[in-house]
């Protein structure tokens, strides 16, 4: 490969890279705003400015390509004292906003201003004033004083949704961004403008003014609104989730998310319908117990029964772990055949950038865990049927609200003898259940899921529950978790009683008398490695930050 | 009128019907001897980069594409510049002619003259011209198409790049060069946009043979150039003038006899004082990349009535409603001169705070984006430098 000179270092690049490019490759960050790795190249910033010698003048590093032998200095002096002017430039108009905005903390300009600039103003003239408070659409305010004209949200619409509801107006330091007239701008992603925006010109309107950045701990996980698997980031204070935000993965959803998907999969973990603690009927009434009662219970009613009277169904929004434990225990403990799941599928929901027609995020994976009939065993479908009919007399559902799909089925439910329900939140069958089992959602427990291309992703806990132990299993710390104070989410918040749902298989199983052996999640995926071949060998430092594509044999593909 | 500096006559003079006949005669010559007369006249670009013709017809000529474009850039909007309308006006013929030169040589087969909205008036002229233009070329055999398009009325869309945007019918807002369009213009195709006089130059070169046209001129800056001279002047006009003269004789010819400054190249230009008048050559001044030189041809003549305060806040004024607000440094920086010299001039801020100001016209020169903000410290210096006293009291 060809090589160019960055500050002294010799560095290959690819023919057709840009010097920013292939600094980064290096790890070295070239200061930038108006840059980005999936957008065009607008050049408009002039931050990255590098010296480059036998050149007459300054070049931007995000639109010069490197080539053989170049020698560029990002650190001269040439170089700073442009940089240092180029952020004198900015901030001479940027109003001084940042103790009220959401962008504090996580904004470029705050840092290269802290890193680049002289700390003081030569410049003391009346700031440009510009409208503060502008509703682009439904999920994103504008605010023009902050704007800095990257030109990032532009691009970001005419090149990622090709929706192009944004433009530029007016000229000179007029400039403004607005929607094109008669447009909002309300795409299914319009939403990711508020990360890349450099500053906090675009904010979220379901986040501003929640929360300070540094307040909250940022935990990687993956979204569970559909079988694309988005990395993102859950954002916790106090126990509380405030926002979610895409985390990078080039080979599943690149810097994005889908508004759905940021806006409404994580308000239902802190819903006041969440079940908190085991309940048992009793006299029509639901009534606490412990979980050891509850495990005990569940085992007695379900003993007098024949086998081919219970049936199964798991959930495709729960883990692999949750479901190969799940598959086991129904399998090997109560040797019922009839195990099944119910898929959420949403022809033409689908778009061809992110969002799947498949709405469970685990789908697959609930299938590869073993998740099916037995041969001879009945399918979902036969297995509805036979709750209607009466020929299947007791039933666990984990987190599938069947009684809401028919009244038929509703009064089919009420008439089983044992109906074990494992749910995170209360519905309509929780409310006809004998034993209810409180399920963690996917932001209180470590698993994988399996997303639509095959692709092996953790999920880990953000919130912490009663059971979730600290430090085995990793709960990501805020600056405030660290060092304590009233916010620390480990002291005043609300934990909920709730398990993850391999763990309350695996209690139902010892119940049965047949302790399982796993004190983690990973225990458990490392032991479907032994006997599934798609998870062979993996365990949860190969599956990593970005996820393992899964090696599936032709007949698993089919 | 008399003038009693060399006359030329080169890019208006002896205009007849025969325009076309002689274009045919050099479109049956050999592109790479059109090219070679071009390159070896020394011509370079009227519009304000001085960039070598024959070169820029070449690069564009080498580019490997089956859609290239000529493109006439008749934006004409530097503040003090009013040669290209004129040239349209009265010579049509020798800027179409032009065009086809460059099409033969370059391989295009479509032109456009981008035409500045404010000339409307030419429209109906430029029709007619056209039609018989194609009618000919038609004749001929000559596969060349040349329409219209009218500007869409910012200064900034006089830049090639702003131009070619504003063609795409996107805002009219500068490229990241290079690419530079002889590769990647009109529709991301190989483009040559030349200035109107540009055009007619180098069928005149062709005309007269480089040895002739270099006989005109001096060295780095070959033959003669249309002037707008403007301002405090008894005789206000449109001049043919030879490189190479003194702006002292040249003040001599056009001065009111109390010039106190000349404004070289319009509002992005540099202001001349009368103590540099001897030494200051009219000409190119320096390499093929200078982004900044005054080479549109506006002559601005300002006797001692006149407020250079006024002038430079007036031209800061124009810069600051211009400037297309893309980049960084020119967004703001323009606005920050015209607020830093008012700041002064009320006595809100010290003297001393003209020299932050100069720095910060500097720093706008390295880190602009294109021209516009590149030239702002041209006049903003040159005036603050020289007419210091006058910027405070
Ligand atoms: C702000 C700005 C405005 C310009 N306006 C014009 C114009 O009105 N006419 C023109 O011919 N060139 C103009 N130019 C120069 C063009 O960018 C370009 O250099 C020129 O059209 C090339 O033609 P030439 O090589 O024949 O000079 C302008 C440049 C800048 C930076
Ligand atoms: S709103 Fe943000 S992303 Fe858009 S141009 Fe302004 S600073 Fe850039
Ligand atoms: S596309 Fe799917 S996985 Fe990605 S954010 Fe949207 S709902 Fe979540
Ligand atoms: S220098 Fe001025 S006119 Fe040119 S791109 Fe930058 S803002 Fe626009």
């Amino acid at each position: 490969m060809p090589k160019f000179t960055l500050d002294g270092n010799e560095i290959e690049f690819k023919p057709g890279e840009t010097i920013i490019e292939a600094a980064k490759k290096v790890g070295v960050d070239i200061p930038h705003f108006c840059w980005h790795p999936s957008l065009s190249v607008s050049g408009n910033c002039r931050v990255c400015l590098v010296e480059i010698e036998k050149m007459p003048k300054l070049a931007i590093a995000c639109s010069t390509t490197a080539s053989e032998g170049m020698v560029v200095h990002s650190q001269s002096e040439k170089t700073l004292s442009a940089r240092n002017a180029v952020m004198e430039f900015l901030l001479i108009n940027h109003p001084l906003d940042c103790p009220i905005c959401d962008e504090a903390g996580e904004c470029k300009l705050q840092d290269y201003a802290y890193q680049h600039s002289k700390g003081e103003s030569r410049f003391t003239e009346e700031k440009v004033h510009k409208d503060k408070r502008v509703p682009l659409g439904p999920n994103v305010m504008f605010d023009g004083e902050r704007c800095i004209s990257c030109s990032r949200c532009i691009r970001f619409a005419d090149e990622i949704t090709k929706t192009g509801e944004l433009t530029f107006v007016q000229r000179g330091d007029r400039v403004t961004i607005v929607t094109f007239p008669g447009k909002e701008f309300d795409n299914a992603y319009s939403l990711n403008v508020t990360d890349i925006c450099p500053v906090g010109a675009l904010t979220n309107r379901d986040f501003r003014f929640k929360a300070r950045v540094w307040d909250m701990s940022a935990t990687k996980t993956i979204c569970s609104g559909c079988a694309r698997g988005c990395n993102i980031e859950v954002w916790v204070r106090n126990n509380e989730i405030l926002r979610l935000t895409p985390s990078q993965n080039d080979a599943v959803n690149s810097f994005w998310m889908c508004d759905y998907g940021r806006l409404e999969t994580f308000k239902q973990v802190h819903s006041n319908e969440r079940i908190n603690g085991v309940y048992m009927k009793r006299e029509g009434q639901d009534v606490k117990v412990s979980w050891d009662e509850a495990y005990a219970n569940a085992a007695s009613e379900l003993k007098h029964l024949n086998k081919d009277q219970i049936a199964v169904i798991a959930s495709a929004s729960s883990t692999c772990e949750d479901n190969f434990m799940l598959a086991k225990f129904a399998k090997s403990v109560l040797s019922t055949k009839h195990v099944d799941y119910i898929p959420h599928v949403v022809p033409g929901s689908g778009d061809d950038l992110l969002i799947r027609e498949d709405k469970s995020p685990n789908a697959f994976g609930t299938e590869l865990a073993g998740v099916h009939p037995a041969a001879g065993g009945l399918n979902r479908d036969a297995i509805l049927d036979g709750v209607k009919k009466g020929t299947i007399k007791a039933l666990i559902v984990v987190d599938e609200d069947l009684a809401a799909m028919s009244p038929e089925m509703e009064t089919a439910l009420a008439k089983l003898d044992v109906l074990i329900a494992v749910s995170t939140h209360h519905n309509r069958t929780t409310a006809l259940a004998n034993i209810i089992f409180p399920s963690a959602t996917y932001a209180e427990k470590n698993g994988t899921w399996v997303n639509f291309q095959g692709r092996i992703q953790r999920i880990r806990p953000a919130v912490t529950t009663l059971e979730a132990d600290r430090t085995l299993d990793n709960l990501a710390q805020s600056r405030l978790d660290k060092f304590g104070t009233e916010y620390d989410r480990w002291g005043r918040s609300v934990k909920l009683d709730a398990r993850p749902v391999w763990k309350i298989f695996a209690g139902l199983s010892t119940a049965f008398g047949n302790k399982m052996k796993y004190t983690t999640a990973e225990d458990v995926l490392i032991d479907m490695g032994k006997s599934i071949d798609a998870f062979k060998k993996l365990d949860y430092e190969k599956i990593g930050e970005q996820g393992v594509q899964l090696e599936l044999s032709a007949k698993v593909k089919a | 009128m008399k003038l009693s500096l060399k006359k030329v006559d080169l890019i208006l003079g002896s205009y007849s019907n025969e325009e076309y006949k002689i274009l045919f005669e050099m479109l049956s010559r050999n592109s790479d001897e059109i090219l070679k007369d071009l390159i070896e006249s020394g011509l370079k670009g009227r519009g304000g980069a001085g960039f070598p013709t024959g070169l820029k017809w070449k690069l564009c000529a080498e580019a490997v594409s089956d859609d290239k474009y000529i493109i006439c850039n008749a934006d004409e909007g530097e503040p003090g510049t009013f040669k290209d309308r004129e040239i349209l006006d009265r010579v049509p013929k020798r800027v179409l002619a032009g065009m086809a030169l460059a099409a033969k040589v370059t391989g295009a087969a479509k032109g456009y003259i981008y035409l500045r909205a404010e000339y409307s008036f030419l429209v109906n002229k430029l029709q007619k011209e056209l039609e018989e233009f194609h009618k000919i070329l038609k004749s001929n055999n000559i596969k060349f198409n040349v329409e219209i398009f009218m500007g869409c009325g910012a200064y900034i869309c006089g830049e090639e790049t702003a131009l070619l945007q504003s063609m795409e019918g996107k805002r009219g807002e500068p490229r990241n060069k290079p690419p530079f369009p002889t590769t990647t213009g009109y529709l991301g195709k190989p483009t040559v946009v030349n200035n109107v006089e540009t055009l007619v130059s180098a069928f005149m070169v062709c005309r007269i043979g480089p040895e002739e046209f270099k006989k005109l001129g001096i060295q780095g800056s070959s033959g003669s150039k249309l002037f707008s001279v403007s301002g405090d002047t008894p005789k206000p006009g449109i001049y043919d003038l030879e490189f190479g003269l003194s702006l002292a004789e040249f003040v001599d010819e056009f001065g009111d006899g109390d010039t106190k400054a000349v404004q070289v190249g319009g509002a992005s230009g540099f202001c001349v004082p009368r103590k540099k008048f001897n030494e200051t050559t009219i000409g190119y001044r320096g390499g093929l990349t200078g982004d900044s030189l005054p080479t549109g041809g506006s002559m601005m003549l300002f006797n001692s009535s006149r407020s250079m305060y006024n002038i430079l806040r007036n031209y800061l004024d124009f810069f600051a409603e211009e400037s297309c607000g893309q980049c960084t440094p020119c967004r703001i920086g323009c606005q920050q001169l015209k607020n830093g010299i008012e700041a002064v001039k009320k006595g809100e801020k010290d003297p001393e705070y003209l020299n932050q100001l100069l720095k910060l016209s500097d720093t706008m020169k390295i880190t602009s984006k294109c021209g516009l903000g590149q030239s702002v410290a041209n006049s903003f210096s040159s005036i603050v430098t020289n007419f210091t006293e006058e910027m405070i009291y």
